[in-house]
């Protein structure tokens, strides 16, 4: 039985009152695994009383500036064929946008304009921006003006993200962010802190609802 | 008192196997019945994507020869290669290359569940272990209770279910202990002796409880053994005849 106060069940009430429970996703813009997150993030946002935080973590902090040309990594095509045989089973519809980049670009600046981004609370739509270009473009995210461009769609003062990417300014923000990922002990990525739940890697998005629900956050009733 | 069951995988029947467009050859080398181990071998035709997919019980799996890559983690198993999971731990897709030959290992029937299943993925262990190691020919060691033994640590218990080789000179023993959880011990090269048996590869052996076996000998050729021991997880999940378990059960069936 459900209680109702003023035509509303007591437990939406409660729910939306709460503090939204914070999610915390550990990535990085050159994961593909991260790229899938960023639709599972939209849609846990739309579904649950839950304020998700976007956080950096490094995977390939050997990548120079101007990126690396796929050829020159470790057994690249036979790992690009395994892994877009798991996207086609695992994320079919993001699977069939995804156009591989012909280098690994450098994450760090993104890092840095994701700080930028932070501070004037677009950080969300600034990430979505940044892997739609790289994974759906293949624009190498590692240039101020691709940054720009992203910054643009979400939001932003192109402008001032430029200048402030070429005088470094949120150099410092992101390798704290960085070094904090590290503290957190981040191998993987995404990494996702729902709550007091961890899980290490993609995982499925019922095991979102799953982890959500077992911690008393149940779906809105409009989802 | 003890559980142990010797099998010769030379004296089971071949048999043909498909389930999502896999495709494969199997033996049924021990089959669960009566709470006992549940122990298969298989070798898939090659395939560029094996469904994910868990088992609701712990499990080790042996590649004993071709290739199985898990990009999701960057694993790469060459034989002979040890993957653990514990029960409700999805894994894959993977993809399988020519010449797979692979022994799936449980400590009890454990069923299959398609990760396609939206009800399986809310039942997924999110504590679940994924272990992986490999027999690595530079890494043997001498053995400290006697020089006609080396060993190798290929998964080390510290982490829970173990594996450990043993690389044994013509008439040396196996190390036994006792095993709760229960044990597999798989000959990978030479033979050995075991309960008045020849085993050659991949012969193994399943004992569990706190009376210990007796050790396995090896013959004049010598033998490799690797030994692969289960932790407390082997005594959760299973197929207990209710919702999931069923449809594990249906799907296991199908496949065998």
């Amino acid at each position: 039985m459900t209680l109702v106060i003023a035509d509303e069940p007591v437990h939406a009430i409660s729910q939306e009152k709460m503090e939204p429970l914070l999610v915390a996703v550990f990535a990085d813009f050159v994961c593909p695994y991260s790229y899938l997150a960023v639709d599972q993030m939209d849609r846990l946002v739309s579904e649950y009383n839950v304020r998700v935080m976007w956080r950096p973590y490094w995977l390939h902090p050997e990548t120079p500036l101007d990126g690396t040309p796929v050829e020159q990594l470790p057994a690249t095509q036979e790992r690009r064929s395994a892994t877009v045989a798991w996207l086609k089973e695992m994320a079919p519809e993001q699977a069939a946008r995804i156009r591989f980049p012909d280098r690994l670009y450098c994450s760090l600046p993104a890092f840095e304009a994701l700080e930028f981004a932070a501070e004037r609370d677009r950080s969300m739509p600034f990430k979505s921006a940044v892997f739609s270009l790289l994974w759906e473009k293949s624009v190498d995210i590692g240039q101020i003006s691709n940054l720009q461009r992203a910054g643009e769609m979400a939001g932003l003062d192109a402008e001032e993200l430029g200048r402030d990417l070429r005088e470094r300014r949120h150099l410092p923000h992101a390798i704290h962010a960085l070094i904090q990922a590290r503290e957190f002990q981040i191998t993987s990525t995404p990494t996702l802190l729902l709550g007091r739940v961890r899980i290490n890697g993609w995982h499925y998005y019922e095991v979102l609802e799953s982890a959500l629900e077992r911690q008393g956050i149940s779906k809105r009733q409009s989802a | 008192m003890r559980e142990e069951y010797v099998i010769d995988p030379a004296l089971i029947a071949w048999k043909k196997g498909e389930t999502e467009g896999l495709s494969f050859s199997y033996q049924v080398l021990l089959d669960g019945a009566n709470g006992g181990p549940e122990a298969i071998r298989f070798r898939f035709d090659p395939c560029p994507s094996v469904y994910a997919h868990m088992h609701l019980t712990s499990q080790f799996q042996l590649l004993l020869s071709g290739c199985m890559q898990m990009p999701r983690r960057s694993l790469n198993l060459l034989p002979v290669s040890i993957h653990y999971t514990d029960h409700n731990t999805p894994y894959g897709p993977f993809s399988v290359s020519p010449g797979h030959d692979m022994l799936v290992l449980h400590p009890k029937r454990g069923g299959l569940i398609s990760m396609a299943h939206i009800a399986a993925r809310r039942q997924i262990n999110l504590a679940g272990r994924l272990l992986v190691g490999a027999i690595n020919e530079n890494r043997w060691t001498t053995g400290a209770d006697s020089h006609d033994v080396e060993v190798q640590m290929v998964m080390p218990r510290a982490e829970g279910p173990g594996a450990d080789a043993f690389s044994l000179s013509p008439g040396s023993l196996t190390p036994v202990e006792q095993s709760a959880f229960g044990r597999y011990e798989v000959v990978l090269k030479g033979s050995v002796t075991c309960s008045g048996r020849e085993l050659r590869t991949p012969g193994l052996r399943f004992v569990r409880g706190v009376e210990v076996a007796e050790p396995m000998v090896a013959r004049s050729d010598g033998a490799v053994i690797v030994v692969l021991t289960f932790d407390a997880d082997a005594e959760e999940g299973g197929l207990n005849g209710e919702g999931l378990a069923v449809a594990a059960e249906e799907a296991m069936a199908m496949a065998i």
